[in-house]
């Protein structure tokens, strides 16, 4: 039954109801499409009630047919005007929807209402942030200020808060709340880029690039009890993926794979569900689980480069070097560009010994992707490995013209040049200034190491022993493991010139 | 039933005591209507922008190139140039062309595929405004630009004092030699200019301060047609992918080595380190130290912000300098960008729009690199949040004085309304203007112009590239706007010429130049008796997709007494020179003015 026939039919039952601009719903999922349908049809043929139209706008909300949602939850507040939850859901939709002048009224005379604590608290905080997207400060401060006073919206309002008063430049009350917002939830990592500016504007430059150095992508919403439901009321596998792979981007993985579970139970022979449940139960730590999916899923798709690059990557990790090999050879005929598959291929091909075959991976690597850190440097290691070490040095030479500030290139070429077993490519120097110029940039046992055997190559063997020496105080914390091996270097700088062969 | 009617009429006029009083009633009665009518109760304002492109010539149309699979450089392009290629002191244009990226398609496409080069013959009659009459002027100007068109830029890399032309194409690009006998010669391979991968845009800079125009590729993400990812709507319905779905693509940059030729520099420079998904670029000194700086908008990726080390290599700090993210630390979908200084206080603020649902987000320069989300204050956010941004500028278009803002809209994921009432395209929008008020409140705020705007403003459509100008040489700011799969726009601005004005096109005659050349970079500070001083910068790039008017127009509001104009020349060295006539263009050239730099030297 077309929708025309429904609104005709709903505006004979219902005087008091508005019309509602029903969605097309051709294009959509079979199921997704089938869900909405059957609601209104359901509504069309009982009599019009406040519930009815609210169901069938938490579904188009869902779905976000905004418009539509508007509509519905307008009728079911003007059928059940003293319903709170109507004229939140109202205002939520015009929010989504950008109509946020009506939003505002919806929420101001939701909150004339009453409700439980929990969804007043839900207001406020929407109509706080409507309110600082309009510039509206004092206000947007008014109802964040009650939406505070409730725990379990406080981080949110707190964090909101923080950027109204970026927003007045007030720097100490921003970082007091957006201090507040990450104590209560420190997951919400992307809250240190506010909080950075706050103390940026504050003067303290390096409290703000720490706070810099830990921001990420996580997020941080308010509990709402109305419309935290909405979301589980979609259906279909394509929603399901979505909904997996914003979860994923959040670093939400357990929530991500119960997404890609639905999508396969809606249909499970999606393979893109479950490629990507493979690649967050291996980002959640499920190696096995993993390895499970993305094995199926190659039986579905054989040639699906994904799955072949993740399971080679997984197997690669665990050790399993010749089914990793197989796994990125078909992830590199899928895709003959993809630099990263080949660095890792050329990774399994030396650790397996096949030197030539590794070279020439990673040279492919290199011209795909001139800035890759990792394939130079695994170009130069297979060279060493090779006993081409002037080449190597050259190769490193040649990388660290185009990466000057490259950390891990320096310090493996400072290595070459302070310790390679043919004397000709060494330079101790060189090697030195290089050493020196990591240390400063990263103090670190390895890297206090690499300017020992610097000193060492130059035949200063007292000045070798003083560094060797910060490596294993520094190793005991860093790694124990080699606190053996750097001091029988030690050892060997202690017995003076020369103290290198 | 007419008879009846009749009779009435003349029952009614015998109650009147005589024929002069009817009349004068009847005077009355209608004089009446007239004053209340609506339209002199409401009378409408006449529209601030008209649509003249098909009167005055420019006849082209964008074609996405459609084909229902949704290949996702379908909904991106294109962009437009506004530049003087023939050097007759009015604007031509050059709009890239899209087309169908099917299977087999390539070998089906003819001269309707390409981009298209019109020449502006401006029509000047005395007493009367300029008319500019637009020819295409396309295959006799030997441009083949046949590629996917998504962006271009305009620069003269070779200082032979004649504009040429970059085209940046889904594929390889081109650079085209305008040889200045009004043909120009494709030298992308020669000047090693090329990039064969996804390219959203393109900019002109000199970035080592040398005398040549060093070239900013602008890369967007890696999507194969032959491998097309499947995308949907949130409500399961198909639709166009966004950027996360694909592997972002780091720039290029090129130096130029003065001799015709580039050289690849993306990795020694930092450039070609960071991958970016970037659709908008500007080279813009941002930090205040002299020397350009890139500001690269990323689609739903952390901004960058390249700072210059002076030495062509740059340092990227965009989420220290506060324009990476939000303010909530949020990246955005960043398309089109617009630096300028709004606030009047010298330094350049930059104004980026994004996608629906994210408000188009306003960054002011503090000073010295550090910028700060003012969105929530200056009346640009909520506005910006139902509409998906490409095209902008800060334009004085009523030239009061202060920078007001463009923002051309057309969404990218499909709008279901306009789905079901059957548009088989329905991602269009309305595109908006906004005045600066702050003159009335201080700092940078704005409020949206309403209908006044113009129906050509109003009505709406898939808006992409759009590039800014003084089209008809008048004195105010006009724009071409590239709408996909629509004819193209030249909103005419009706308005600001009738504020007095200040034109300025400024040149130089850098190494190896055998003509001038606009010095892009170039900034100018125009100082006005009992006024605070204007600042505004030469420059072509910015927008989306687009290049524009290389000359400076400078509204003078109510105060046009100009005591003075300082520029600050792209090397740094900065000279004043007196008062320019006003309500014309005048050509700055480099090292005629009273030389300002302070003892040391430039910057």
């Amino acid at each position: 039954m077309r929708p025309a026939g429904l609104l005709l039919a709903l505006l004979l039952a219902t005087p008091e109801a508005g019309p509602v601009r029903f969605p097309d719903l051709s294009g959509l999922e079979s199921a997704v499409a089938g869900q909405l349908g059957e609601m209104q049809r359901l509504l069309a043929t009982q009599a019009a009630n406040a519930g009815s139209y609210g169901d069938l706008g938490q579904a188009y909300l869902a779905y976000s047919f905004n418009d539509a949602a508007v509509d519905c939850f307008q009728n079911a507040s003007r059928l059940d005007p003293r319903n709170f939850r109507w004229l939140h859901l109202l205002g939520a939709a015009q929010q989504a929807a950008g109509r946020l002048d009506e939003a505002v009224t919806a929420f101001e005379k939701a909150l004339t209402l009453s409700s439980p604590p929990a969804e007043t608290a839900a207001a406020n905080v929407h109509l706080g942030e409507i309110r600082l997207l309009q510039g509206r400060l004092d206000d947007a401060e008014a109802a964040l200020r009650k939406a505070v006073a409730f725990p379990p919206t406080a981080a949110a309002a707190h964090s909101l808060l923080g950027q109204v008063a970026l927003a007045r430049r007030d720097f100490h009350a921003a970082a007091e709340h957006l201090e507040a917002a990450l104590a209560a939830v420190p997951e919400a990592s992307r809250l240190h880029v506010p909080l950075a500016m706050a103390y940026r504007g504050l003067g303290d430059r390096a409290k703000a690039e720490e706070h810099l150095a830990k921001a990420g992508a996580v997020g941080l919403r308010a509990p709402d009890p109305l419309l935290d439901g909405v979301a589980s009321l979609r259906v279909g596998e394509r929603v399901a993926v979505m909904r997996g792979r914003v979860a994923a981007q959040a670093g939400r993985y357990q929530d991500a794979a119960e997404e890609f579970r639905r999508a396969l139970a809606v249909r499970p022979e999606s393979v893109e569900a479950r490629v990507n449940l493979g690649s967050v139960l291996a980002l959640a730590g499920d190696r096995s689980g993993a390895t499970e999916q993305l094995k199926e899923a190659l039986r579905l798709d054989p040639g699906n480069v994904t799955a072949h690059f993740n399971l080679g990557s997984l197997l690669a990790d665990g050790g399993v070097q010749e089914e990793a090999r197989a796994h990125f050879e078909a992830a590199i005929v899928g895709r003959p560009d993809d630099a990263e598959a080949r660095r890792l291929l050329a990774k399994v091909l030396r650790d397996g010994g096949q030197l030539p075959a590794a070279l020439a991976q990673y040279r492919r690597a290199v011209e795909l992707a001139p800035g890759d850190e990792a394939a130079r440097l695994g170009e130069a290691e297979t060279l060493v490995r090779m006993g081409r070490f002037a080449e190597a040095r050259n190769r490193l030479d040649e990388a660290l013209g185009l990466m000057p500030g490259s950390g891990l290139l320096t310090h493996a070429q400072a290595r070459l040049l302070a310790a390679c077993p043919e004397r000709a490519v060494r330079d101790g120097e060189r090697a030195l200034e290089l050493a020196r110029g990591v240390w400063q940039a990263q103090p670190s046992a390895p890297h206090a190491e690499t300017v020992a055997l610097a000193f060492a190559e130059m035949g200063r063997c007292d000045e070798a022993a003083i560094w060797q020496r910060t490596a294993v105080d520094r190793a005991r914390s860093e790694s124990p493991a080699r606190l053996g091996e750097l001091n029988r270097a030690l050892a060997a700088y202690d017995k003076g010139a020369p103290c290198r062969p | 039933m007419a008879e009846n009617r009749d009779s009435k009429d003349i029952k009614d006029t015998r109650d009147f005591k005589d024929r002069k009083d009817f009349l004068s009633l009847v005077f009355l009665m209608s004089f009446m209507s007239l004053l209340f009518s609506p339209s002199t109760i409401n009378a409408a304002p006449p529209d601030l922008f008209v649509d003249r492109a098909k009167e005055w010539g420019l006849v082209f149309t964008y074609s996405s190139g459609r084909t229902g699979e949704f290949y996702f450089p379908e909904i991106m392009g294109g962009g437009v140039a506004l530049f003087d290629y023939d050097n007759d002191g009015d604007l031509d244009v050059f709009v890239v062309q899209g087309h169908s990226l099917a299977p087999g398609a390539a070998g089906k496409l003819g001269p309707e595929s390409w981009g298209r080069l019109f020449r502006n013959d401006l029509i000047t009659k005395q007493g009367r405004n300029p008319t500019p009459r637009f020819v295409d002027v396309t295959e006799s100007s030997g441009i083949r630009a046949s590629g996917f068109g998504m962006g271009v830029a305009t620069g003269d890399y070779d200082n032979d004092g004649w504009m040429d032309l970059y085209i940046a194409n889904y594929g390889s690009n081109q650079l085209w030699h305008n040889n200045g006998d009004g043909t120009f010669t494709d030298v992308t391979a020669a000047a090693g200019a090329d990039d064969p991968r996804w390219s959203a845009g393109a900019t002109f800079a000199d970035l080592d301060r040398d005398g040549w125009l060093d070239l900013f590729v602008l890369n967007y993400v890696d999507s194969s047609i032959q491998k097309n990812v499947v995308c949907y709507a949130p409500n399961s319905r198909r639709d166009y992918c966004g950027p996360q779905a694909f592997p972002p693509v780091p720039s290029r940059l090129l130096r130029n080595r003065g001799n015709g030729t580039f050289e690849d520099v993306s990795i020694k420079s930092g450039i070609g380190r960071k991958a970016g998904p970037g659709l908008g670029v500007v080279a813009d000194d941002l930090d205040g130290d002299g020397w350009p700086d890139l500001f690269v908008a990323n689609d739903g990726s952390p901004s960058f912000l390249w700072l210059n080390q002076k030495n062509l290599t740059f340092k990227e700090d965009g989420l220290l300098a506060g324009v990476a993210v939000n303010a909530a630390g949020k990246p955005e979908a960043g398309m089109g960008i617009a630096a300028g200084d709004c606030d009047g206080d010298g330094d350049d603020d930059l104004f980026i729009t994004h996608l629906t649902g994210e408000t188009n987000t306003l960054y002011l320069n503090q000073g010295g690199g550090v910028f700060e989300d003012a969105t929530a204050r200056s009346g640009l956010g909520a506005p910006s949040l139902p509409y998906t941004g490409f095209g902008t500028a800060w334009i004085d278009f009523d030239n009061d004085g202060w920078l007001d803002l463009a923002a051309f809209n057309g969404a990218v994921n499909l709008n279901g309304a306009q789905w079901a009432k059957g548009d088989l395209f329905p991602y269009a929008q309305p595109d908006q203007l906004f005045r600066n008020i702050s003159s009335k409140s201080g700092g940078c705020r704005f409020v949206e112009v309403g209908p006044e705007a113009g129906v050509a403003f109003r009505t709406p459509r898939v808006s992409r590239g759009a590039a800014f100008g003084d089209v008809d040489n008048d004195g105010d700011t006009d724009i071409v706007v590239v709408d996909t799969d629509s004819p193209v726009r030249l909103l005419v601005n009706e308005t600001g010429s009738r504020r007095p004005w200040l034109g300025l096109r400024l040149v130089g005659k850098p190494a190896g130049t055998k003509g001038e050349r606009d010095l892009l970079g170039a900034r100018v500070e125009v100082l006005r008796k009992g006024a605070t001083p204007l600042w505004r910068r030469a420059a072509t790039d910015g927008s989306y997709a687009s290049a524009s008017d290389p000359r400076v127009l400078v509204g003078l509001g109510d105060v046009p007494d100009v005591t003075e104009v300082r520029v600050v020349w792209p090397d740094g060295v900065t000279e004043s020179f007196p008062p320019p006539p006003l309500r014309t263009y005048t050509k700055l050239l480099r090292g005629t003015g009273k030389a300002l730099t302070p003892p040391g030297g430039p910057k």
